[in-house]
């Protein structure tokens, strides 16, 4: 049996000063949603939340999307806002859980514990507030009994979480630039001092690759790439017409005032990606607060789901695009393919590798690449090893 | 994708646990979890492992743990 402990693990090759070429090994199991097939779209809905648990919203979610895309059913608005609820409730809750816990560690500093905490049980929370019966994930929709007493603690805790991270409102920053610099400038939570030490250390731009970031539709060929992918080897190493994609919050904030404005100063480097992990955490709290008030009961699918047909399942996971497509035939799995971010911001020849290759060595190049890999936020533990050539 | 493999606790040492995955034994902290946990009780890692990220049920656990051995046994690693 191969090893269960799946990771990636970057290897810089420094010669002549600088860093001549850059391996990235992943040791992750791109194609275990293969053994799906068999199984019905209920079985899908409990065992992919599970086996997927650090990003399981999003993984359910997609599921749930895939399977009623081939079965043609359509959930009702009430259930669509539920699922988003808790979509970018994860989303907040693994920016979160990044900044707090591994960011510190960037700095030298231990993780803030106490304040990471909350995070996860936070989620599991907001399910059980939403749908007693634990079926959020259900192809069709579970059963939405909304609490809402659960939803207003939960509210307060998410408040509390974004106080910690940014120690005021962000949302000013959204429409004036110069006050995120100046929040850079003065902050002094974790995520403040992490961007100062990369402004002042000259690092604004380091990583900087001319990768080009997804579409907000997804890659263009995904469905035939998908489709004619016998052998697993795209949702491995994808590509579109033989290019690598950026997935993520830089891709999906690139447009917003702040982020555009970093990208024209900096290029796609590592100040335009932590800063857009920070808009995406402020613009998913503000749409927290909106979708709260208009959560509503509902009754749910009845019975299984009992379709054929092709589905896709497209969510924006905190890490970047998550695809799902599913073959049913009469509610059982033919065939079951998940392409996840990680493959395509950590892809051999990716936006990692483009953004290492050819930048000066030196005492702190692990640090640096340790950075450029925290800020492309893989799924999975990372290590980063630099080898000195002649 | 990031494979959760349920991990069940085999010792306990103060804010520290020993648990076991497919015959494999490691340490991860128990300092991000929110409720008690016991010599049995099945975890999931955070990505790294050096942080219990959550407590399983046991039905949940086995029936992840059957699929994942399916995985292993196939050869789609």
């Amino acid at each position: 049996m191969p090893p269960l402990d799946t990771g990636i693990a970057v290897t810089l090759n420094v010669s002549a000063g600088a860093v001549a070429s850059v391996q990235i090994r992943s040791t992750r199991l791109t194609q275990a949603s293969r053994l799906l097939a068999g199984r019905t779209a209920d079985q899908v809905a409990t065992i992919l939340p599970t086996v997927y648990a650090l990003c399981g919203t999003a993984q359910g979610l997609a599921a749930a999307a895939a399977i009623e895309a081939a079965a043609g059913v359509v959930p009702s608005p009430a259930q669509r806002m539920a699922r988003r609820f808790l979509l970018q409730l994860e989303t907040v809750g693994e920016h979160a859980l990044g900044i707090l816990r591994d960011w510190p560690e960037l700095l030298d500093e231990p993780p803030e514990l106490a304040a990471a905490k909350p995070l996860r049980p936070m989620l599991a929370a907001a399910k059980r507030g939403l749908y007693p019966d634990g079926d959020w994930a259900k192809a069709g929709g579970g059963r939405l009994a909304i609490n809402p007493g659960t939803l207003i603690e939960l509210m307060r805790q998410v408040e509390d979480v974004a106080a910690r991270i940014f120690a005021g409102s962000p949302e000013t920053w959204l429409r004036e630039p110069v006050l995120f610099h100046a929040w850079v400038r003065r902050g002094e939570t974790i995520a403040a001092r992490l961007l100062r030490r990369i402004l002042d250390g000259g690092l604004a731009g380091f990583g900087r690759s001319p990768v080009p970031l997804m579409p907000e539709a997804g890659p263009p060929d995904l469905t035939w790439r998908l489709a004619g992918d016998r052998d697993g080897s795209y949702v491995t190493r994808p590509d579109t017409a033989g290019m690598p994609l950026e997935t993520g919050s830089l891709a999906r904030q690139a447009d917003v005032p702040l982020i555009a404005e970093l990208l024209v100063e900096h290029g796609h480097g590592l100040i335009a990606r932590f800063a857009a992990r920070l808009v995406e955490i402020a613009e998913a709290l503000r749409e927290l607060e909106e979708l709260v008030l208009d959560l509503s009961d509902d009754a749910g699918a009845p019975g299984a789901i009992a379709g054929s047909g092709i589905g896709f399942g497209l969510i924006d996971a905190a890490r970047g695009l998550l695809v799902h497509r599913v073959e049913l035939e009469e509610g059982v799995v033919r065939r079951y393919q998940i392409l996840a971010p990680t493959e395509w911001n950590f892809h051999p020849d990716g936006p990692l590798r483009r953004g290492l290759v050819g930048v000066a060595a030196g005492p702190d190049l692990a640090w640096r690449a340790r950075l450029l890999a925290a800020a492309l936020d893989p799924c999975v533990a990372c290590s980063v090893e630099v080898v000195e050539y002649a | 994708m990031c494979m959760a493999v349920p991990s069940r606790i085999v010792a306990i040492d103060g804010g520290t646990a020993t648990v076991e995955a497919f015959g494999e034994t490691r340490t991860t902290s128990l300092m991000l979890l929110d409720e008690p946990v016991a010599v049995g009780d099945y975890l999931i890692l955070g990505a790294g492992g050096n942080f219990a990220a959550e407590k399983v049920a046991p039905e949940a656990a086995a029936e992840a743990l059957a699929y994942l051995s399916e995985v292993l046994a196939s050869g789609q690693a």
